[in-house]
């Protein structure tokens, strides 16, 4: 679940805000029959509505059930999240590694030391080279796109006067650059140990690992963007089939129970099944006719009650919180005033837009902050925002969004005004609910004596709000943490060097401070500590209101009978495929 | 001579929503091998539903046909109106073949016309194609279509309408028939090849000894080739005769009529046409009298009352003239005389 | 008839040149960046640049519409050097989004597209003109009656709900054809499979269009019967069953034709509801998906494709109207 995957998550979120949702967060129901045993063999077969998956490629994957798929049976990683229920999920443990990586040098020297018996798909055992090299493609930011790209500033490389990194990839590289890279990711003597060089401390660096941008790749079937069709199996299935009807992965008879800690590969076939028409795929499940079957894009909103209210499914169906915080992000170049934006916050009506869009059960919870529950150790409701606030009222707090207009009506008048007769514009994309959704807005905020507009993006919505030339007053939003740290949150939304700040809030008064301790979390090595800082962090971004945090999502999935050993994995937001086996 | 067809007291209605139709209310006549009967009269006097159903061509369900219609069939006699589909189709075609008045019209676009023709032979003489290929291009020579082999590969679109009415001819004669309906044979055509036609249908009649049952409205034709002459008005024979009979001593006043309406040059020029002032009566609900009574210039000289109450019953000086109506013999007589003048 | 055939193969092709600039005209002042649409979620004005030459966008417009069309006749290569990729010909373009040659696409997708038209067209002449017969000979009777709930049911019934109805009562619920997610099989390979595979999408298309074709064979019978030829047959003693199987249904055949062959040109690349629902990635799938996406080469091929069927199955009509209708000289 990547930030890119929450700004197209998010994307779903707001566009149809009919997904849907329940009551408990990170409750999920969790199938765990103990009287049964996995069995092996038979074919997995997920049901997919889209033509096929964004990436296979292990450098682009981004999106959480991507990864949760293709890491669970297909690609290999320096270290992977465990996959099992519960809150352990989130642990990474060793994969490719015989350790979670060492760091040193406060923590600017990460070291992973390559398991032996490791091989490819076509027998080629893997070593420090093929890590090296698979690392080395990111850097080919014209072919190698949509992955996660933290390497590109994190790694040690220099750069040219633009910024840019003087290595630029595998493909068409300069000696120079070349050695840069082969100095900042260097293979030991005996090709069984990989050093990751950094230009500053990242004490969550090896949870990047668990991505495939740091996987193995045998350079001689490297074809660039065509790899993402077919890329090279190092887990214990590899691709037999990728067109637009279907993915077939096979048992890939390299790979080696030994060798792998972690999966644990049950079905002798594992199929996703391209194109379905929704309501098909849920008829298919409300009939049980595909019994190896599960949905892989989640029932349609107006299925749900079928599935969620009827005991008939209680052994198939689960509905969790999905990874994603959704929000209003105030552009403070044009809201300088924290009174007005509270304001903002009180005057929502945050009961009716989250009702209409399914309600506690499908839709998700109030948003405490933009740290989500599902990054559990960072979580901690901020007591100012949401739930657990003195001053949250689910339709609104009226009262108090007036009190703060009437203190802004002298503090800041200018942005008064805004509020009370310009109005304030707000960015949304384009979507079939927002007949519905504007006029709720609409009349709330009226009830508070603020004006609002609405500036409608068709096309090309978060490359329009994140230049600062178009954003307007406000911007929907929404974000999902890269891995269960909040440094993958709290600095990409907050920080001035972040890669998703829309708030704009470096002038803030209380920035300066803010981005301090941001600098001191980031180097903490301290796991409990660090995430003691991130929610302290969270309450501060959320008391200075640079955000209106508005939900925490939730996502629901549904399979046949004749499927065993399905839960959700925390880390991923999505079930752990590989564990999912096939009953007789 | 013997008879070919009888049709005795005919009646044929048809059911609609506003009410029966009587288009044939009693009609009999006889064919005889041979000889030209004419039936004459405006559209919707009842000819041509007469004509169709001597054929048997009327949809069972829409019309209502009583009385009997006798044609002669194999040795025998054949009554339409009773016999099964199966009979009167072996009939059809076989005994009795028919022409129609829009050669245009009549002939299946898309197929051949040599096929059309052979299709009227093989359909009662089955598998016997290589006859019935010969015996359409023999017919298409004996109605004088030249290079009739050639000819029998092209389709209707092909030919002129003279041609094609030709065609049609060529088509009633495969199966040699003994009798012919023409219905309204030369209407649609040219005047010169109207006379070109009726002469083709009187050598053949001659050749094939055939009785011809002619329906026409236009009486030069009737004067050019019948022998006798029914004329019909509101679905009812109201004169019938030989044909001198009806040309030079019409008994009824609407056949006179129909008489001073034939356009002639006369030696004092051209004169107006006199038509028959009025419109034929509906067919739904005929005045309880004499049909023709509303239009009837001459009902002065007949107990008026009678015309409008009683139906004149067919009656005639002579056994072969016939006629309906209430005016006493001696006046028609003289009332008439003035007006016989002027179609002379 | 080879002068007319040439002449109309001559203006045909004309017409498809024509067409094929039209449409490659209107894409090209269509408000998008084509070589932007190139570039996934991190993109910088590099790559966009890069993949503008490569692609060739950044050539005036008829340069690129020659290029495309000598693509066609000796294929094509975008880019150069070791990331050069290259489309034999035909070649009409190359998709970003699904790193293939547009002709790979339509050559996986066209097969699928002609077996389900091919296949819906037999069963919708077949039910449409037999239905259409049967309610034109029992007039006002309860064939005839029956027939027009059909028609009023085939025609009113949008195709999402009768496939939709299809697929979850008969294949889903009753597993009368049980749902195969095999996919498509070439009727070389498994004729019984690929029966499976096509039965339900051609019944749901053919339903809508026999319907239509019931309707307009029922009329046309009725006005055929009513013509001076077919007395002409029953005056010759031609049974009643050749005047209706032979007279009446030759004359009814040429309209029929004309209006099957143009219906056919519409499906290929237009059965989008029954591709989508029954998941066949057909012709229309693909160009939907690429709508969707701005895949703008496979858009742009795909609308060629569809103006080209439509010209070439004019042709055929009109051909086969001058075989059908003797009364057309050519």
């Amino acid at each position: 679940m990547s930030s890119i995957s929450a700004l197209r998550r998010a994307v779903v979120v707001t566009a149809a805000s009919s997904l849907v949702i329940s009551a408990a967060l990170v409750a999920g129901s969790q199938v765990a029959n103990a009287a049964e045993t996995p069995r092996t063999g038979g074919t997995l077969v997920l049901l997919e509505h889209e033509p096929r998956l964004d990436h296979l490629d292990p450098s682009r994957i981004y999106t959480g059930r991507d990864l949760a798929f293709m890491n669970s049976f297909h690609t290999r990683t320096l270290v992977a999240y465990n996959p099992v229920p519960g809150a352990a999920g989130a642990n990474i443990v060793p994969d490719l590694a015989t350790n979670t990586g060492v760091p040193s040098n406060s923590a600017k020297t990460w070291k992973f030391t390559l398991r032996p018996g490791t091989k490819f798909e076509d027998g080629t055992p893997i070593t420090c080279e093929h890590v090296q090299y698979g690392t080395s493609r990111v850097f080919a930011t014209d072919v190698i796109t949509d992955g996660p790209a933290y390497l590109l500033s994190w790694l040690d490389i220099p750069k040219d006067a633009d910024g840019n990194s003087i290595f630029t990839g595998p493909y068409k590289n300069t000696p120079a650059g070349l050695a840069a890279f082969k100095k900042a990711v260097s293979c030991s003597k005996d090709n069984r140990t990989i050093t990751f060089n950094l230009n500053k401390s990242v004490a969550d660096f090896n949870y990047l690992a668990t991505y495939g941008t740091i996987s193995p790749v045998q350079a001689k079937f490297d074809n660039g963007d065509a790899y993402d069709l077919k890329p090279q199996a190092t887990g214990p299935y590899k691709i037999s089939v990728n067109n637009k009807t279907e993915l077939v992965l096979v048992r890939n008879k390299f790979w080696s129970k030994a060798s792998d800690p972690v999966r644990t590969p049950y079905p002798d076939k594992v199929v996703i099944k391209f194109g379905l028409d929704e309501e098909v795929q849920d008829q298919i499940f409300l009939e049980d006719s595909q019994p190896n079957a599960m949905n892989f894009n989640g029932p349609l909103p107006t299925n749900k009650d079928k599935f969620f209210t009827n005991d008939e499914y209680k052994n198939r169906r689960m509905n969790n919180s999905d990874p994603y915080a959704i929000y209003i992000a105030f552009n403070l170049a044009k809201m300088p005033c924290l009174e007005v934006r509270a304001a903002m916050y009180y005057a929502r009506n945050a009961k009716a837009l989250l009702d209409y869009a399914g309600g506690p059960t499908y839709a998700g919870s109030y948003a405490t902050g933009v740290i989500s529950p599902l990054v559990a150790l960072d979580y901690a409701p901020t007591k100012v925002v949401g739930p657990g606030s003195p001053d949250f009222m689910p339709e609104g707090n009226i009262p108090k969004a007036k009190a703060l207009l009437e203190t802004a009506k002298t503090k800041c008048p200018a942005d008064y005004k805004k509020a009370t007769e310009d109005g304030i514009l707000i960015d949304v994309r384009q979507s079939s609910t927002l007949n519905d959704t504007i006029p709720i807005n609409e009349a709330a905020y009226a009830r508070a004596g603020i004006k609002v507009k609405f500036n409608i993006i068709a096309s090309g919505y978060y490359s329009t709000v994140m230049n600062p030339a178009k954003q307007s007053d406000m911007s929907s939003a929404g974000w999902g943490a890269d891995w269960a740290n909040a440094s993958t949150v709290i600095p990409e939304l907050f920080a001035s060097f972040g890669g998703f700040n829309l708030s704009q809030n470096s002038n803030d008064p209380a920035y300066k401070a803010f981005e301090d301790k941001v600098n001191i979390a980031m180097k903490t090595t301290d796991r409990k500590k660090q995430a003691e800082m991130w929610k302290a962090l969270d309450k501060e971004a959320m008391k200075n209101f640079w955000v209106l945090p508005t939900t925490f999502g939730k996502a629901q999935e549904i399979w046949g009978s004749g499927l065993g050993g399905v839960f959700f994995w925390v880390p991923q937001g999505n079930p752990a495929y590989g564990k999912i086996w096939v009953k007789k | 001579m013997s008879e070919l067809l009888r049709i005795n007291d005919l009646h044929v209605a048809f059911p609609t929503d506003d009410g029966l139709v009587r288009a044939v209310d009693g009609v009999s006549l006889t064919v005889s091998q041979g000889e030209t009967v004419a039936i004459v009269g405006e559209s919707g006097s009842g000819k041509t539903v007469t004509s169709l159903s001597v054929m048997g061509l009327h949809k069972k369900g829409t019309a209502e046909i009583s009385g009997s219609i006798s044609v002669a069939h194999d040795g025998g006699f054949l009554d339409v109106i009773t016999a099964s589909e199966e009979e009167i189709r072996s009939m059809r075609g076989r005994s009795v073949a028919m022409i129609f008045q829009d050669p245009m019209s009549a002939l299946h676009p898309y197929y051949k016309i040599g096929d059309q023709l052979a299709e009227a032979y093989l359909v009662h003489n089955p598998g016997k194609k290589k006859e019935a290929a010969a015996r359409a291009v023999e017919m298409l020579d004996l109605v004088g279509i030249s290079e009739p082999a050639q000819r029998a590969k092209e389709f209707p679109h092909q030919f002129s309408g003279g041609m094609r009415q030709r065609v049609m001819i060529a088509m009633a004669l495969m199966n040699s028939p003994k009798m012919l309906i023409a219905d309204e044979p030369t209407t649609a055509l040219d005047v010169t090849v109207q006379a070109q036609i009726l002469t083709l249908l009187a050598s053949l009649q001659k050749e094939f000894n055939m009785g011809i049952l002619l329906i026409t409205h236009d009486l030069g034709v009737v004067a050019q080739v019948s022998e006798k002459v029914n004329v019909m008005y509101a679905g009812r024979i109201v004169e019938q005769g030989g044909v001198d009979d009806i040309f030079y001593n019409p008994m009824q006043p609407y056949t006179l009529g129909l008489l001073k309406s034939v356009p002639r040059i006369s030696a004092t020029g051209s004169e107006r046409l006199k038509a028959i002032p009025g419109q034929p009566p509906s067919l739904i609900s005929l005045p309880a009298g004499c049909a023709f009574a509303p239009r009837c210039e001459y009902i002065k000289f007949a107990d008026s009352n009678a015309c409008a109450t009683q139906m004149p019953a067919l009656v005639g000086t002579s056994a072969g003239h016939t006629s309906r109506c209430h005016i006493d013999e001696s006046k028609r007589q003289a009332s008439f005389a003035e007006a016989m003048k002027e179609v002379r | 008839m080879v002068r007319f055939i040439g002449r109309r193969i001559f203006f045909a092709i004309v017409t498809i040149l024509l067409v094929s600039a039209a449409v490659f005209a209107i894409f090209s002042f269509l408000p998008f960046d084509p070589a932007s649409l190139t570039c996934g979620q991190r993109c910088t004005p590099q790559i966009i640049e890069g993949n503008r030459i490569k692609l060739g966008f950044d050539k005036p417009i008829y340069e690129q519409y020659w290029l495309f069309l000598s693509g066609i006749f000796v294929g094509r290569t975008y880019g150069s050097g070791s990331a050069a990729f290259s489309c034999p010909a035909p070649a009409f373009g190359y998709s970003f989004n699904e790193n293939a040659c547009v002709t790979d696409m339509i050559k996986e997708s066209l097969p699928i597209t002609l077996n389900l038209a091919v296949g819906a067209l037999v069963i919708w002449l077949v039910l449409g003109i037999s239905l259409g017969v049967i309610a034109a000979k029992f007039k006002n009777r309860w064939p005839d009656t029956s027939s027009s709930v059909f028609v009023l049911l085939g025609t009113s019934l949008p195709t999402f709900v009768t496939g939709l109805a299809l697929l979850i009562w008969v294949s889903i619920k009753w597993k009368i054809v049980p749902m195969s997610l095999d996919g498509y099989v070439s009727v070389l390979d498994s004729p019984s499979r690929w029966f499976m595979y096509f039965i339900l999408p051609w019944i749901t298309l053919a339903i809508a269009y026999a319907a239509l074709y019931t309707r307009f064979t029922r009329a046309a019978v009725l006005d055929t019967l009513g013509e001076d030829y077919i007395r002409t047959a029953r005056a010759k003693g031609v049974r009643e069953r050749t005047v209706l199987f032979k007279h009446t249904l030759r004359a009814v055949l040429a309209p029929i034709v004309t209006l099957a062959g143009l219906d056919f040109a519409g499906l290929v690349g237009g059965a989008i509801i029954t591709e989508t629902i029954f998941n066949l990635p057909g012709l229309a799938r693909l160009t939907l998906r690429s709508v969707y996406e701005f895949d703008l080469p496979v858009v742009l091929a795909t609308t060629i494709l569809a103006a080209v069927v439509v010209i070439v199955m004019n042709l055929i009509v009109d051909m086969l109207y001058a075989v059908l209708d003797p009364r057309v000289r050519i």
